[in-house]
């Protein structure tokens, strides 16, 4: 019997000890804490733009900053838009005639949940082993701001820019028509849009 | 002879079928939506949230502070779709037109890709924020900030009240040009418009 009291007594002292333990660690444990601060407006900008298409992407991204490697994937909402406030209208004949401004290609991050999500950064190159892969943020900025020229650049080469200037000359001259009860021409210089 | 053509033509299609390249995969994109809309946008408004993460541990030595901020777009808009051709009504014999514009709507156009390094305090002996740590602490933000949007009519206010002012501005100086003497009302003039779209967002 006091061979086994032995046996029992080391198991109630690790018992207790294993206790103690999760609860100091509970305590003491890495506490992180998010703030998020309140809202400040900025000024409200007037326009007069006219929005001829809405986007919506799911990109992958795999690319390389100082030899950190990151693999993410953004979601992402943008709108190619034209400036009406600036543009020349001639009504002098009995035809409008209207030229097509330039298009504004507008891209953000989505306003979605986990718009964007980050699977893996890691050290590639020459000592990577001693090296850590964590990305700063300078580094995830640049990584964000070439995906944002790809994306706009593709748009450009998938032909959706030039259906937004197609679409958008249509409602433009549908538009002008009901308001100066006449034919309206609404020309085109850069059917294929003018990138940066 | 004939055994051997066989085996020609029987090499011909192999080396044929060995050389066909599939077409690759395009994997710059996982998912894509275009939507033909018409709309016109009167006015825009950027929010700046600033976000602060500070991470203490009991037995490391330093501090590890970051704040950062960044800006999401709210814009107003017309869906021009809205606008029937009675919706214009020309008076020959006042020389006056009557346009009833659609309600103005008020959506999240979307935020910025990049944040802003606003402070940062991180020890010596303390890990750098993470990619995944920020992209967590822009989650919370946007979280907020549609919470305030809801809870805050404000925004909703000023970005309506501008953007009738600049709508009515604008059609103004166009139908001047026609002749006639404008007068602009709009569809929901009584009704207070310009809910957030978020329902695609949650």
């Amino acid at each position: 019997m006091i061979r086994y009291l032995k046996y029992i007594i080391i198991l109630a002292v690790l018992t207790v000890l294993a206790i103690v333990g999760w609860h100091f660690y509970r305590c003491f444990k890495s506490q992180e804490e998010i703030e998020v601060l309140p809202s400040r407006p900025g000024e409200v900008k007037e326009m007069v733009r006219l929005c001829s298409m809405e986007i919506y992407n799911e990109v992958p991204v795999l690319d390389t900053v100082n030899y950190k490697v990151i693999f993410a994937v953004q979601k992402q909402t943008g709108s190619i838009s034209f400036d009406l406030e600036h543009i020349d209208i001639d009504d002098s004949g009995d035809t409008i005639r209207i030229q097509l401004p330039r298009e504004i290609v507008e891209l953000y991050e989505s306003p979605e949940k986990n718009a964007w999500q980050v699977i893996d950064s890691k050290a590639i190159g020459p000592m990577s082993l001693f090296r850590k892969g964590t990305l700063t943020l300078e580094e995830e900025n640049r990584v964000k701001s070439k995906l944002k020229a790809r994306s706009i650049s593709r748009l450009y080469s998938n032909g959706t820019v030039r259906q937004a200037r197609k679409d958008a000359a249509e409602n433009l001259a549908s538009m002008m028509e009901n308001v100066y009860r006449r034919p309206v021409i609404v020309s085109d210089p850069t059917p294929d849009g003018k990138s940066n | 002879m004939t055994k051997f053509t066989s085996l020609s033509i029987l090499l011909v299609i192999s080396l044929l079928f060995a050389c066909s390249k599939k077409p690759a995969p395009d994997h710059t994109q996982l998912y894509e939506e275009i939507r033909h809309v018409n709309r016109m946008e009167f006015a825009s408004l950027a929010v700046t949230k600033t976000v602060k993460t500070e991470r203490t541990d009991w037995y490391k030595v330093g501090k590890r502070i970051a704040v950062y901020s960044y800006d999401t777009y709210l814009k107003a808009f017309i869906d021009m779709n809205l606008l029937a051709p009675e919706d214009l009504k020309f008076d020959e014999a006042s020389k006056t037109v009557h346009i009833t514009l659609p309600p103005v709507s008020i959506e999240i156009a979307g935020r910025d890709m990049e944040m802003k390094k606003e402070y940062e305090n991180i020890g010596i002996f303390r890990t750098e924020i993470s990619p995944q740590e920020r992209a967590k602490m822009k989650e919370k933000a946007n979280a907020e900030l549609k919470k305030e949007l809801e809870g805050n009519p404000e925004y909703k206010q000023r970005l309506n009240q501008t953007a009738r002012q600049k709508a009515r501005s604008y059609f103004n100086t166009l139908l001047q040009n026609t002749g006639y003497t404008p007068v602009i009302h709009f569809s929901d003039e009584t009704v207070f418009s310009g809910d957030f779209n978020l329902k695609n967002y949650d």
